[in-house]
């Protein structure tokens, strides 16, 4: 046997990081605060005869250094937690830019002390939030911009804009890196899935369905072994899912279901699930409607045949509707029994049914051949 | 269903059967069961080359096929096989859900289907149908192959001399009795027919779907030229 075990370390490994694809923009940023940083300091020291308020310079520098370094830390690790640190993040920068008004003279203000560092929270919060929250981010720091100046002019517009494009540019890549991750996981996620599929099919399936088989030969208590292990085997079966992920991801449009897929939870040891190979594509609630009708029929022959009792379902895919049949082979209802139960206000089932298919526009048809079980034939027409 | 165990079908013993499936228990388990019933198991093997070999070698009359082999295809064994064998009646006994690799099997020439979970007693029954040329179809398989020609009638065709496949009426009719799970018997009874015509009916409808397969794999390789190399 191939162990199933390395390729699934590497699949949780994928999934390790809750956003993984997160890291290389949350390191760029770092990258950007100390180049930002950089400049700021080397700016702050060249015009340093500017500044009415040295120290205040000096303060404001070392809470922007401080604050690059614990940013840089805190933000990959506490991806997806909390909005303090975004919101920290904001405050900060803007108090920073804001001290711009009391260190430097009035005619001196076009360049603001932390210059080009305020970009940060911008790019933080479109990649923790996309490009919406980036934009709201550089709405507050354009305009803090201008409250600083004290005017709006041709410099504080340009850099407005230039925040603003950086919000929707980092937004976008963030959005395109974390649908490449879901898609990437996905297909990882059903690949595993097919190839344990593989394996559980080759083996444990296999001697299942033998051990059911030689247990009904023996009899007595090895046939009630061979029965829980049919039982087994089928819902096993259910659980690994005969169809790959993928296929079933491709042919129907967002909101569809496949009919097959709904019902096959169905699928036990005594219910057969007999289906057309291709998909039978509904819109999704109907399929659940659906599903649920069919549910209560199989109740009704559990209850009212054995818990045992064999049944069948049959999909069929008709173009204009589709048809979902449920048959028993129980004793059936007598002729008339039917119509007698319903004048005596005992509809149970049958109303449940009758009223999920009617609220899609179906109709049902329940017979009861002489000797041949019930059928409850659903038809659901396709709008 | 033990009357099926105590008394071999006629011509069992002249049966030559081969068994490909690469689980060994299984291959054993099926041998047993052949052996006890009077046929003559000609060779079991695990894989779909080993399959082809050994068909060309023994000469088997039946084979029973599992669809999940490591090396090959099993719908390209079965092919195969008829490829060697056209006389050879094919049954597939698969642990795997009813699928598109069951209808392409059965499209393929495969005689019938019955999944692992069926009983030995079922399996023997199968076996004999199968051997006799009679179509051993499940419910889950008449559903496939119901939807395959729902199928075929809904794509749109381009020539007009290309014909397609129909069912008539009472074959729809048969074939959904037997997606629902209902036996030939009661099928009989519900339709007023006899066992046979029911049985008919039903091969009738496996044969129109390989005779279109034939149909469309000539079309095939004339459109693209390989009938001249």
């Amino acid at each position: 046997m191939r162990s199933p075990w390395h390729t699934t370390a590497r699949v949780l490994a994928v999934d390790g990081g809750p956003h993984g694809y997160e890291a290389p923009l949350w390191r760029a940023l770092t990258v950007f605060r100390v180049a930002a940083f950089g400049f700021a300091a080397v700016l702050a020291a060249a015009r340093y005869s500017h500044f009415t308020r040295p120290v205040l310079v000096l303060c404001g520098l070392m809470v922007m250094a401080l604050w690059t370094g614990y940013s840089s830390y805190a933000y990959p690790r506490g991806a997806r937690r909390s909005w303090l640190l975004p919101w920290a993040d904001l405050a900060i920068t803007v108090g920073c830019l804001l001290l711009t008004r009391w260190v430097l003279h009035a005619d001196d203000l076009a360049v603001t002390l932390p210059m080009v560092w305020i970009a940060g929270p911008v790019i933080a919060w479109a990649i923790r939030a996309g490009r919406r929250a980036g934009c709201a981010a550089a709405a507050v720091i354009g305009a803090c911009c201008m409250v600083v100046r004290g005017r709006i002019d041709l410099t504080g517009v340009n850099e407005g804009v230039l925040l603003l494009l950086t919000a929707i540019a980092i937004g976008h890549i963030a959005r395109l890196s974390s649908e490449a991750e879901t898609r990437a996981l996905e297909v990882a996620t059903a690949r595993e899935r097919e190839r344990l599929a593989r394996g559980i099919h080759d083996s444990v399936l296999q001697v299942l369905a033998l051990v059911q088989r030689r247990g009904t030969e023996l009899g007595g208590e090895a046939a009630e072994l061979g029965r829980l292990a049919g039982e087994q085997e089928s819902a096993l079966r259910q659980l690994i899912g005969t169809r790959t992920a993928g296929s079933a991801s491709h042919s129907k449009p967002a909101g569809n279901a496949d009919l097959r897929e709904v019902l096959s939870r169905f699928a036990t040891a005594t219910v057969t699930v007999a289906t057309p190979a291709a998909a039978v594509v509904l819109p999704g609630a109907v399929a659940d409607e659906l599903a649920a009708a069919v549910g209560a029929a199989l109740d009704n022959v559990r209850r009212h045949v054995g818990p045992h009792a064999p049944a069948w379902l049959l999909v069929e895919d008709e173009g204009d509707g589709v048809v979902v049949t449920v048959r028993d082979d129980g004793p059936g209802i007598a002729p008339g029994r039917l119509a007698e139960a319903a004048r005596a206000g005992r509809i149970g089932v049958t109303r449940s049914i009758r009223g999920r298919l009617e609220e899609l526009g179906g109709t049902v048809a329940i017979s009861s051949p002489a000797g041949q079980g019930t059928e409850v034939e659903m038809r659901v027409p396709r709008r | 269903m033990t009357t099926h165990e105590q008394r071999p079908p006629a011509g069992a013993a002249d049966t030559r059967v081969l068994i490909v499936d690469d689980h060994p228990m299984w291959r054993d388990a099926v041998a047993r069961d052949l052996a006890a019933a009077g046929y003559q198991v000609v060779a079991a093997v695990g894989e779909g080359r080993a399959a082809l070999r050994a068909a060309a070698a023994a000469r088997p009359d039946l084979a029973v096929v599992d669809l999940q082999l490591p090396d090959v295809n099993g719908v390209e064994v079965i092919k195969g096989l008829l490829a060697v064998l056209p006389a050879l009646r094919v049954l597939v006994l698969s642990a795997s859900g009813e699928h598109q690799d069951v209808l392409d099997a059965v499209k393929a020439g495969a005689g019938g289907y019955l999944l692992k979970s069926a009983s030995a007693a079922e399996f023997l029954d199968a076996v004999a149908r199968t051997a006799a040329g009679d179509a051993v179809f499940t419910a889950g398989l008449a559903a496939l192959v119901l939807g395959e020609f729902r199928r075929l009638a809904a794509t749109p065709r381009g020539e007009a001399d290309d014909p397609v496949p129909q069912l008539t009426e009472r074959e729809t009719e048969v074939l959904r009795l037997v997606a629902k799970g209902l036996t030939y018997r009661q099928i009989a009874e519900r339709l007023v027919l006899s066992h046979r015509t029911v049985q008919n009916h039903v091969q009738n409808t496996l044969g129109k779907l390989q005779l279109h397969n034939r149909v469309e794999l000539v079309r095939y390789v004339i459109e693209n030229g390989l009938a001249q190399e």
